[in-house]
């Protein structure tokens, strides 16, 4: 995201001395930038046709398995439909009112996972960022070890699929590897007998935690790259103003890098509102819909319930995840500009 | 060891305080140091551990036989044992899975590099009407839930014929990487300075000359980047191929380790086993590349 405008300001600027003219014809070669640059016709029009062709496989695939399937599903939010009978039956708003309040059997269950849904998706970015930013700062101070560490950090997410989602599982049961390390450590109290994700009251936080655990590699990387963007010289005015490490950390750079934090939430936001691969995987929204999530509910109404008609339900609520995520997405972006 | 603590509390103390103390003792700011260090190396230590604690019950796991790991225990295994491993390998024919998840992985990477290689040149440097609106679209679609999708591209795989088949998870995977691969190619390309463009237009070079013989080179880490960020997750697929393959022959690694832990009662050492297997290979593959990947992605944010 951060380079889209910085490219195209480039872009800009660099637009004036791609125009100069290769020969001698120098009256052309003006101002850059200005409608008054001239650069031979000729080139105008080879690169609108280069310019198209390099495009066009992006395009055209684009247009196949993009363009084409989100106009199909949002049709199909407007039908019911099993998937089975060969024509949809035109429903208008009512998947919609269904899922929001009118349904006695979906309504409820999204409620549910929606409210699972949200203590994800504040829990998830505030404790990334709690994680990573100061293990960043840790990081950009230790020189040494600095790359060895880095791909430690970044293992979590070189593994982030079903595999290292069943050792989680395995060292998360009632006789696994977290229980038995708090009974070494003399917390044999906090153990969990029925396993961390089989008691209605762990499963979830411990599910927190796991997103958390795959979330900060990237995050943390982030806030590392900021952090050796940030001039050295700033951070010795601080000092010599008399700022501690504490004091410096807090009001000069957290601040500088609040629009890493903005992305890092914003990715963050996006990914729980809408993942649910590892509730799939770990606990199925188990025991008793407790780690039901939105994206979970999605996918069973849209893969599992046979010849039930709920196809144009699970796109509907695909379309209600994908409304919540642009708001959020701007209301970070609004929040995000008013304070740089 | 027993040192430690007491360290740690006297840092944060003295760490509050002003530092600026001018003639402060050379001996003492010297301890102060050495005892930040110390600490900040701990918890960094710390952190790493956590990183690494379910691969070690992984691995360990993997190398118990099934009596030991239903006991539980300890994490180094009492009798170190290959058989769970070749075990896991043989009966459940993961070369054939391991073949697919290949070959879907590499058709991924090939066609994400060459597609938006070319967009990403595009959007950088030729101008032609619709660059900024094209190059937007890709960009949102960002926001567009995978789960939203996915239940239009089963519909539409199989109306084309190809559901079920190893392309019906490479084109919508190659689709579904291209706002990031767009982002990060736009990006590496822009910071191409343009006199190099400029002076081999003067040589008569072809638009494609140009991008093939200057840009592709010089944009080297942004290329292994794409390649790690597409390449890792497409290993690690599983959603899109649990719902549209149903052909065992044409399972992918991660598939063939659910048909592991969907048995009734699942083998926790040769799931475990086969979760490695899994694994290993992306390992490998992000340590070989670790150094261009962080650099890559280093010049695509501060770019």
């Amino acid at each position: 995201m951060t380079t889209a405008p910085r490219g195209t300001a480039h872009e800009k600027a660099g637009g004036g001395t791609d125009r100069t003219p290769p020969a001698g014809d120098t009256t052309a070669a003006e101002r850059p930038g200005g409608p008054g640059a001239r650069p031979p016709r000729r080139r105008i029009r080879t690169e609108t046709v280069s310019g198209y062709l390099f495009v066009a496989p992006a395009v055209v695939l684009f247009a196949v398995m993009g363009l084409y399937t989100v106009g199909y599903g949002f049709l199909l939010s407007f039908a019911s439909w099993n998937g089975f009978m060969p024509h949809w039956t035109w429903v208008g708003l009512d998947n919609y009112a269904d899922l929001l309040w009118r349904s006695p059997v979906y309504a409820p269950r999204v409620r549910d996972a929606g409210l699972n849904t949200l203590w994800v998706m504040t829990a998830v970015p505030v404790l990334t960022v709690v994680v990573s930013f100061p293990l960043a700062v840790l990081l950009n101070r230790a020189r040494r070890m600095r790359s060895v560490l880095r791909s430690v950090y970044f293992l979590p997410y070189v593994t982030s699929g079903i595999a290292v989602f069943f050792a989680w599982q395995y060292i998360l049961k009632p006789d696994g590897a977290v229980n038995l390390l708090l009974e070494q450590l003399g917390l044999g109290s906090l153990q969990q007998p029925q396993g961390w994700l089989g008691n209605p009251d762990t499963a979830l936080p411990t599910m927190i935690v796991v997103t958390v655990w795959g979330a900060v590699p990237v995050s943390m990387l982030l806030y590392l790259t900021g952090l050796q963007t940030i001039d050295a010289s700033l951070l010795e005015a601080a000092e010599l103003d008399g700022a501690g490490w504490w004091r410096t950390q807090l009001s000069v750079v957290w601040p500088l890098l609040r629009p890493i934090t903005a992305i890092v939430v914003l990715l963050n936001l996006r990914d729980s509102l809408q993942g649910f691969q590892t509730f799939l995987v770990m606990t199925n929204g188990g025991p008793g819909d407790h780690t039901n999530v939105l994206g979970l509910e999605a996918y069973s109404l849209a893969f599992l319930k046979e010849l039930r008609p709920t196809l144009g339900l699970a796109s509907a609520l695909g379309w209600l995840l994908f409304a919540a995520a642009l708001l959020l997405a701007l209301i970070n972006l609004r929040a995000l500009r008013s304070k740089t | 060891m027993t040192s430690i603590p007491p360290a740690g509390t006297r840092d944060r103390t003295t760490g509050g305080a002003p530092r600026a103390g001018g003639g402060a003792p050379s001996g003492a700011a010297r301890t102060r140091r050495i005892l930040a260090r110390t600490v900040v190396g701990l918890l960094l230590a710390g952190y790493g551990l956590v990183s690494v604690y379910p691969f070690l019950w992984m691995v360990s796991a993997a190398f118990k036989d099934r009596i030991e790991v239903v006991r539980g225990g300890h994490l180094i295994p009492e009798n170190p044992t290959l058989d769970t491993l070749v075990d896991t390998w043989n009966t459940l024919h993961f070369f054939d899975f391991f073949l697919n998840s290949l070959l879907v992985t590499l058709y991924t990477v090939v066609l994400t590099l060459v597609i938006y290689a070319a967009a990403g040149y595009a959007f950088a440097v030729l101008r032609f009407p619709g660059r900024l609106l094209l190059s937007r679209l890709f960009v949102s679609l960002l926001f567009v839930p995978g789960v939203t999708v996915m239940l239009p591209i089963v519909l539409l795989e199989n109306e084309l014929g190809i559901l079920g088949t190893h392309w019906g998870l490479v084109l919508p995977f190659v689709n579904g990487g291209a706002p990031l691969s767009i982002l990060l190619m736009t990006g590496a390309f822009a910071a191409i300075p343009g006199e190099l463009r400029d002076s081999a237009r003067v040589d008569g070079a072809s638009e494609f000359r140009i991008f093939l013989n200057i840009h592709l080179p010089l944009a080297q880490p942004a290329l292994i980047t794409v390649a790690l960020l597409t390449a890792i997750p497409t290993w690690n697929e599983y959603l899109l191929s649990r719902v549209s393959l149903n052909d065992r022959s044409a399972f992918t690694l991660p598939l063939g380790l659910q048909t592991l832990a969907a048995e009734n009662v699942p083998q926790y050492n040769n799931l475990m086993a086969g979760a490695l297997i899994v694994v290993i290979p992306v390992v490998l593959l992000f340590l070989c590349l670790q150094r261009y990947f962080v650099n890559g992605l280093v010049g695509a944010v501060k770019g």
